[in-house]
C-alpha cells in the first residue's frame, strides 16, 4: 500500500503507543481464568471481599482505611493478574497485608472484584431495565432532558450513551452524590449575555479569557468570542439535580442503574 | 438548581441549520464540506481574500494539539465555524476562529488502531469510521453519539482509515488492508441507521466475470478502497480508484491482470453496479495502488465538450479518460524517471518492460514503491486550468520472497526500499499533460501533502521539511512558508468564518490554522460572576 516494510513497522508501534491513553478508565479484563464472569464465584469471592477486605476498602469498594477501588480503577486500570497479586503479596510497605488465600478463592475474590470495578455492561446487575428507561424518560426525574442515549434525550449533560463502560459504583454516584470530587469542566451551567442585550443560558463546553463554546437548553451551539460578551455567569454547582436519592426508592434506583449499565455504544445489530 | 429541570419539560429537538446534499454539491465557500472539497474532487475554494498579492502577510492564526496525535492524516472538514477532525478511533469538533475544543469523542470500544482521514458531514449528523468498521454518526452540535454501526469484519483483514463520502441520501465507506490480503469494497450505507443499501466489491468472487484475471489467492485479492473518490451528480455515477493486489510483491501466486486492482471503477449510486472499469497497472507487483482520488473535469476535447476523468496514478503516468463511457483517451509520463513500461498503449494498457518483477536479490525499479505520485493526489483550479500533483521523482530495490502467501499475517510476497530521490510540486495542463511550471523540494524526499488552490490564485501545500507553504497558482513562484516544525502528512483545505478566510492543515501532531495578519483588537472583557 503506502509505506515500506520498515517505516511500517515504525508506524505500528507508534499508533499503539498513541493509543493507550484512549483506554483511561477501560478495565483490563484480558484474563481467561474461568472464575471471571462466574456468578458462582463471584458470590463466593463477595463472601470473602466481606470478611476479609471490606474493614478496609468499604463494603462496596469505597475505601476508607484503605483506598477507593472503584474510583482508583479510573486513573490506575489493574488488571485481573494484578489484582490477583495484590491479593497473595499484599502491598509492601503499605497497610495492604498479603493473604493465605489458595489460588482458587483468590480467583473467587478477583472475579469478584472484576464485577465490582470492571465495566458495568459486562456484569450482571439487578433490577428490571425496561422500568429503568420509564424512570430515566419521566417528567418526574428529568433525566432524559438534559442526557442523551442514542441520540434520543436533551443535550445539555454528558451523552449516556456508553455509560454502561463505567463501573456500576461510579454510575451510581454520579446519580446520587452530584458535588463529589467533580470536574465540572464541559458542564459548567452558564448564563451569558450579551453586547446586544441578548441573554443565552446553557452550558458551557469551553470556555477562556477570549471565546465561549456554549449549548443552549434547545441543543444549539453558540460560539462567542469574549468582546461579544458583557456579562458571564458561572454556576459553580452542577446543573443536575443533587437530590436524586432522596427521589428514587430503592428499587427505582435498582431498575434505573440497570437500565444505564447496559447502555454501550455497540449494540449488536 | 431545579429550575433547571423544569425548562425541559418540553423536549426540543434543535431545529439547527442542516447541510444538505444540495450544499455539498454546490462545493467550498465558508464551509469545506466534504474530504476532496467537492464532488469533482477538486480541492478548490473561490474564497479570494488571501491573493497572490497579501499572502506574505500570512500568520498562524492558532494551533490545537491533537491528544496523542503522532501522525495525523486528517484533512478537516468545516461547516458554520466549527471544525471537525478525526484521529485514530476519535473526532473534535473545534471552534474555527479560535481552535478551542467544543467537543471530542473517542471509540473506546474500538479494537483496531490505525489511521484516519477525515470525516463528513449531512444533515445535522457527522461521520467518521472507526478503525474496526464502524461508522459513527453523532451530533454536529453536540457531540452526541447517534449510532454506531458495524459494517465490515475486522476479522476478515479489512480496516477502515478512509473518509465517508455522502451522496445522495448514502454514506459511502471504502475498506483499507490490502496489504496483508482481504476483498476490498465499497459500500453505502443509511445515515439515519447506518444499514447497508448495497455493497461492491472491487475483486470478483470466483466464477464471476473478472475471476478468470486470477490463478489463485482472488479470495484475498486486495483492492482495497482506502481514500474517498469522486461523484458525477448529474449521472448519479461514484468514480473511485483501487488498491493493490495481494500478495504485493509476488506475482506468481496470482497470474492474470487481478481484476479490478489499481483501477478506477465507475459505480452506479443507486444500485451499486459497476458501470465500467479501467485497470491502469493490470498484474502490479509494485504495490502502485491507483488511490489518490480521480478529478472529474467538463472541457472541450478535440473540438467538443466532453466529461472527463483525469488521474495521475503512483505508477508513473497521467492518465486521461471519457468519465462516462469510461473510454481511454491519453497517457502521459508523471514523472522523469519511469523504467517499468515504455508508454501506455492506445488501448491504456501500459507497454510493459520485460524483467521488472521483483527477484529474491532485488530489482531496481523506477517510481520507487511510494510511487510517482500518492493518496496526497492532485487539485484542480478552474481559473488556471491547471491541475497540482505533488510527484516524487525516485527508485527503488523491489524484492520478492517465495514464502507461501498467508492472509492476515503482516506477509506482503516481498519488500521494497527507496533511495534518495526528490519531490516536486508540478502543475500540470490536464487536457495534454503538459507541464505548466515546477516547484522543485530539497527536503528528505517523503511527500504526504496535497494541495488546495483558491481564486485568490494561491495553491497551498506543504513541502518534505515540514514547511506549509503558498505559491502563485499560474507560475509557481514561491509566496511564502511557515515551519510547522514535523513531517506533514495530510492534506490542506480553506474555509471563512467570520469574515476572515482561514488554512488549515494537520501536522504529525496538530491542526495550524492560518490567515492574515491583523493587528490585535482592544479587548473588554465581560464581567464574569460565580454562582452558588
Ligand atoms: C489493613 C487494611 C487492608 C486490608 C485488610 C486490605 N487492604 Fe487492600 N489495600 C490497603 C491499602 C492501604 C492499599 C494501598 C496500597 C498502596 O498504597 O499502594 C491497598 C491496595 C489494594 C489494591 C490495589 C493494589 C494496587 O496495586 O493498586 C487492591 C486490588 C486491594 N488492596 C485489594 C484488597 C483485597 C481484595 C483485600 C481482601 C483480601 C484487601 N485489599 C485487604 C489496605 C488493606
Ligand atoms: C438539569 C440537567 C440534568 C438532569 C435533569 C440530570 N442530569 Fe445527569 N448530569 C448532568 C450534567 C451537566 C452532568 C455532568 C457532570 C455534572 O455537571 O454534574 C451529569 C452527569 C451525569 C452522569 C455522569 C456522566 C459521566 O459521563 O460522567 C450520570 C451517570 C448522570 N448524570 C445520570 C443522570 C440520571 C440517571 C439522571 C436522572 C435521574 C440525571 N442524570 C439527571 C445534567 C443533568
Amino acid at each position: 500500500m503506502i509505506l515500506t516494510p520498515m517505516i511500517r513497522a515504525v508506524f505500528l508501534c507508534i499508533l499503539t503507543a498513541a493509543a493507550l491513553p484512549a483506554q483511561h478508565g477501560r478495565y483490563l479484563s484480558e484474563s481467561k481464568n474461568a472464575a471471571i464472569g462466574d456468578p458462582q464465584s463471584i458470590a463466593a469471592g463477595a463472601k470473602l471481599y466481606a470478611t476479609s477486605c471490606a474493614g478496609c476498602h468499604g463494603p462496596d469498594g469505597s475505601g476508607g482505611r484503605g483506598p477507593n477501588l472503584v474510583r482508583r480503577s479510573l486513573w490506575h486500570p489493574l488488571s485481573d493478574e494484578a489484582i490477583f497479586a495484590a491479593i497473595q503479596k499484599g502491598v509492601p510497605g503499605t497497610d495492604m497485608p498479603p493473604t493465605r488465600l489458595p489460588d482458587e478463592e483468590t480467583w473467587k475474590l478477583v472475579a469478584f472484584l472484576h464485577s465490582m470495578i470492571g465495566p458495568a455492561s459486562e456484569n450482571k446487575v439487578p433490577g428490571d431495565p425496561a422500568a429503568g428507561e420509564r424512570i430515566f424518560r419521566s417528567r418526574s426525574t428529568g433525566c432524559s432532558n438534559c442526557h442523551s442515549i442514542a441520540g434520543r434525550g436533551g443535550r445539555l449533560g454528558p451523552d449516556l450513551t456508553d455509560i454502561g463502560g463505567r463501573p456500576l459504583g461510579l454510575i451510581k454516584d454520579a446519580v446520587l452524590k452530584r458535588s463529589r470530587d467533580l470536574s465540572l469542566a464541559g458542564s459548567e451551567g452558564v448564563t451569558v449575555k450579551l453586547k446586544n442585550g441578548q441573554v443565552i443560558e446553557g452550558v458551557a463546553r469551553n470556555r477562556s479569557n477570549y471565546s465561549l463554546q456554549m449549548v443552549d437548553k434547545s441543543g444549539t451551539l453558540h460560539l462567542f468570542p469574549m468582546g461579544s460578551v458583557s456579562e458571564l455567569k458561572i454556576s459553580e454547582r452542577s446543573i443536575m439535580p443533587d437530590d436524586y436519592a432522596k427521589r428514587l426508592s430503592r428499587k427505582e434506583l435498582d431498575d434505573l442503574l440497570a437500565y444505564l449499565a447496559r447502555q454501550t455504544s455497540r449494540r449488536t445489530n | 438548581m431545579h429550575q433547571w429541570t423544569a425548562y425541559f419539560l418540553l423536549l426540543t429537538a434543535p431545529a439547527a441549520a442542516q447541510v444538505s446534499y444540495q450544499d455539498i454539491q454546490k462545493g467550498p465557500a465558508q464551509d469545506w464540506l466534504t474530504y476532496a472539497g467537492s464532488y469533482g474532487a477538486w480541492r478548490y475554494s473561490p474564497l479570494k481574500q488571501i491573493t497572490v498579492n497579501n499572502a506574505r502577510n500570512l500568520t498562524a492564526q492558532w494551533v490545537y494539539h491533537v491528544p496523542n496525535a503522532r501522525g495525523l492524516r486528517a484533512s478537516p472538514i468545516v461547516y458554520k465555524g466549527v471544525m471537525y477532525v478525526t484521529n485514530t478511533n476519535s473526532i473534535y469538533a473545534l471552534d474555527a476562529r479560535t481552535g478551542r475544543l467544543i467537543w471530542q469523542w473517542l471509540d473506546t470500544r474500538a479494537n483496531k488502531q490505525g489511521v484516519n482521514r477525515g470525516a463528513a458531514i449531512l444533515g445535522d449528523r457527522v461521520f467518521f469510521t472507526s478503525t474496526d468498521n464502524y461508522l459513527n454518526a453523532l451530533d454536529r452540535q453536540t457531540g452526541v453519539l447517534l449510532f454506531s454501526r458495524k459494517f465490515a469484519d475486522a476479522d476478515s483483514g479489512i480496516t477502515s482509515t478512509s473518509a465517508p463520502l455522502i451522496a445522495g441520501n448514502k454514506v459511502i465507506v471504502g475498506s483499507a488492508g490490502g496489504d496483508s490480503g482481504m476483498r476490498g469494497f465499497l459500500a453505502a450505507l443509511s445515515p439515519e441507521t447506518g444499514d447497508e443499501i448495497w455493497r461492491t466489491y472491487t475483486v470478483p468472487a470466483k466464477g464471476e466475470p473478472g475471476s478468470e484475471s486470477w490463478s489463485g489467492l482472488i479470495e484475498w485479492g486486495g483492492g482495497a478502497t482506502w481514500l474517498s473518490g469522486a461523484f458525477d451528480p448529474s449521472t448519479d455515477t461514484l468514480y473511485w480508484t483501487t488498491g493493490n493486489p495481494w500478495p504485493d510483491f509476488a506475482g506468481q501466486p496470482r497470474q492474470g491482470d487481478n481484476l479490478y486492482t489499481c483501477s478506477l471503477i465507475a459505480v452506479d449510486l443507486a444500485t451499486g453496479k459497476m458501470k465500467w472499469h479501467f485497470q491502469f497497472t493490470p498484474h502490479d507487483t509494485h504495490d502502485w495502488d491507483a488511490q489518490s482520488w480521480p478529478v472529474l473535469i467538463d472541457t472541450e476535447w478535440e473540438g467538443k465538450p466532453r466529461k472527463l476523468v483525469v488521474h495521475a496514478n503512483r505508477n508513473g503516468f497521467f492518465y486521461v479518460l471519457d468519465r462516462v463511457s469510461g473510454q481511454f483517451l491519453h497517457a502521459t509520463q508523471l514523472i522523469d524517471k519511469v523504467t517499468w513500461a515504455k508508454g501506455i498503449d492506445a488501448n491504456g494498457r501500459p507497454i510493459a518492460v520485460p524483467g521488472q518483477d521483483p527477484t529474491p536479490e532485488g530489482n531496481w525499479v523506477c517510481p520507487s514503491v511510494k510511487g510517482a505520485t500518492n493518496w496526497m493526489g492532485q487539485s484542480y483550479n478552474p481559473i488556471t486550468g491547471l491541475l497540482y500533483v505533488l510527484t516524487l521523482e525516485q527508485c527503488g530495490l523491489y524484492t520478492s520472497s517465495s514464502k507461501t502467501p498467508e492472509p492476515m499475517k503482516n506477509f506482503a510476497g516481498g519488500g521494497a526500499t527507496e533511495e534518495g530521490g526528490q519531490v516536486i510540486l508540478r502543475a500540470i495542463d490536464p487536457k495534454t499533460g503538459k507541464r505548466a511550471w515546477e516547484y522543485p523540494m530539497t527536503g528528505l524526499g517523503r511527500m504526504w501533502t496535497g494541495t488546495v488552490s483558491t481564486a485568490g490564485g494561491v495553491v497551498f501545500t506543504g513541502d518534505d521539511d515540514g514547511h506549509m507553504l503558498a505559491l502563485n497558482a499560474k507560475t509557481g513562484a514561491h509566496l511564502w512558508h511557515f515551519n510547522m516544525g514535523e513531517l506533514l502528512t495530510a492534506s490542506p483545505i480553506t474555509y471563512e468564518a467570520g469574515g476572515k478566510q482561514y488554512v488549515a492543515i494537520a501536522s504529525a501532531s496538530a491542526i495550524f490554522s492560518f490567515g492574515l495578519f491583523e493587528p490585535a483588537e482592544p479587548m473588554i472583557p465581560p464581567k464574569v460572576i460565580f454562582t452558588k
